[in-house]
């Protein structure tokens, strides 16, 4: 076990979030359960007061599982000079390979996930009779058990990372002539591949930009429209992936022939922000789009629009920011 | 109207990340490869034909740039072990053995200038003679 400020918070957070949760995932479950039921007065406001309780402290816990996604990265960084042959994170994803890996697949779900709840609780907030009650316990009750895993998982990585392990870091492995995000391309554009990829990511990237604004100019927020758009949003981030390892970070980091992602960011530390940007803007059309599927219910339906509006505006903003740096940087560069 | 003031807020943090991003990190010692810091001890350098020169961390780092250069290569050195005197690819001894010295590429080639401290590395650690990894440069 490596111990440094960062782990210690790691270890602090994830186990009082896996008690927090466990304690909220039953307590959300059973008040699911009798939310909507015939209570007494007395009965109703206790129910009420509870659920409130827990909502609140569900929403604390769940905002500190936001932020331990970009933490865990700063951890693991945390830990490179203390693995030998780690030359960056993933040298120390090396030292226990599947559960990180497990963990790096989990987060971006988690934060997906919570995102979309809070989204919906934020909705219903504003509302005076709460009609998104009975889906927000249903979901904070599943999503706690994801959390769970999460901050387990976020303790024992934590204690099983040793000191002194060896291990072989990127070059091994993401430059190799074989990686699948090499043969890929090749295989579609041929040997001269990085100049289309490239073309392509901001092909996709700009019409993605270019299809919200749309939406928000017109105040188009049909389902189905939202879903194709929440899909698109998908290829362009599985566009964005592939053209950044094998275009943009070789470019940034001056380094033509080095594919590492974690590498981009410790040489260039401004990137961080444009995949924050970018990831920020994604999920926000993933959320954009949930809202808009699980949050149409009574009240809620007359301040949908507004909501939306809002929720696709920052996605217009986040991508847009996130596409003007890395322009801006590769026009400096 | 507040919309303008979103972006207010938000294009100085934009320009201000830009200002530390685009600064450029090229420290000396950096290999042209991977970025990892230099050991100067098993460093390889290539010369270019333009005049400009690339340095490695490793022969495994050096080895995987060199396909894409070697068109462009005038002169390749390496790096003697014991002594940490540059001397010439063609000239140098190179062995493969269980000794790892730079760890994050698992490199376990050693290049020494003398066949006597060779001849001891081999021994020590259960060494094999290699072939010149650059041959094709050097010819």
């Amino acid at each position: 076990m490596i111990l440094n400020a960062l782990s210690i918070t790691m270890i602090f957070l994830g186990v009082l979030s896996a008690f927090m949760v466990l304690w909220g995932g039953i307590s959300s479950l059973n008040l699911y359960k009798k939310w909507g039921r015939p209570f007494t007065p007395e009965g109703k406001v206790f129910l009420e007061d509870r659920s409130y309780l827990v909502l609140l402290i569900m929403v604390i816990v769940l905002l500190i599982r936001l932020i331990n996604w970009p933490f865990f990265y700063a951890t693991l960084q945390s830990f490179i000079s203390d693995i030998e042959g780690a030359m960056c994170i993933f040298g120390v994803t090396q030292v226990k390979p599947i559960l990180t890996r497990f963990l790096e697949f989990l987060k971006p779900i988690n934060f997906f996930l919570i995102g979309g709840w809070l989204t919906l609780h934020f909705l219903d907030r504003v509302t005076k009779t709460s009609p998104l009650m009975r889906k927000k316990l249903l979901f904070l009750s599943i999503l706690s058990l994801l959390v769970l895993i999460d901050s387990i998982g976020d303790i024992l990585l934590m204690i099983g990372i040793a000191p002194e392990s060896l291990v072989s870091c990127c070059t091994t492995v993401t430059d190799i002539s074989n990686r699948p995000t090499r043969t890929t391309p090749l295989s579609v554009f041929g040997p001269e591949y990085a100049h289309p990829l490239q073309v392509l990511f901001f092909i996709t990237h700009i019409t993605l930009i270019g299809f919200i604004g749309a939406s928000l100019k017109f105040k188009i927020f049909r389902r189905p429209i939202l879903g194709l758009l929440f899909l698109f949003s998908l290829l362009n981030a599985a566009f964005f992936l592939l053209s950044q390892i094998e275009v943009f970070a070789p470019a940034l980091m001056h380094l033509p022939f080095h594919h590492c992602l974690y590498c981009l960011w410790q040489y260039v530390p401004d990137s961080i922000a444009i995949y924050l940007l970018f990831t920020l803007g994604t999920f926000s059309v993933g959320w954009g789009f949930t809202t808009a599927l699980f949050g149409k219910h009574g009240e809620t339906a007359d301040l949908l629009p507004v909501y939306l509006r809002k929720i696709y505006s920052f996605a217009f903003f986040f991508l847009s920011a996130s596409f003007i740096l890395l322009l801006i940087h590769l026009l400096v560069d | 109207m507040k919309r303008k003031k979103e972006w207010i807020f938000f294009l100085p943090i934009i320009f201000i990340i830009l200002a530390f991003g685009c600064q450029k990190y090229t420290p000396e010692d950096r290999c042209d490869y991977d970025g990892a810091k230099i050991e100067p001890h098993y460093a390889v350098y290539f010369a270019l034909q333009d005049g400009t020169e690339k340095k490695y961390c490793s022969v495994v780092c050096a080895s995987m740039s060199f396909q894409e250069l070697k068109g462009r290569i005038k002169e390749l050195r390496v790096v003697d072990e014991p002594s940490g005197n540059r001397i010439h690819a063609s000239e140098a001894f190179f062995i493969e053995s269980d000794m790892v010295t730079v760890p994050h590429v698992k490199n376990r080639i050693h290049v020494f200038s003398k066949k006597e401290d060779a001849l001891k590395h081999l021994q020590r650690f259960k060494g094999k003679w290699m072939d010149n990894p650059f041959l094709l440069a050097v010819e």
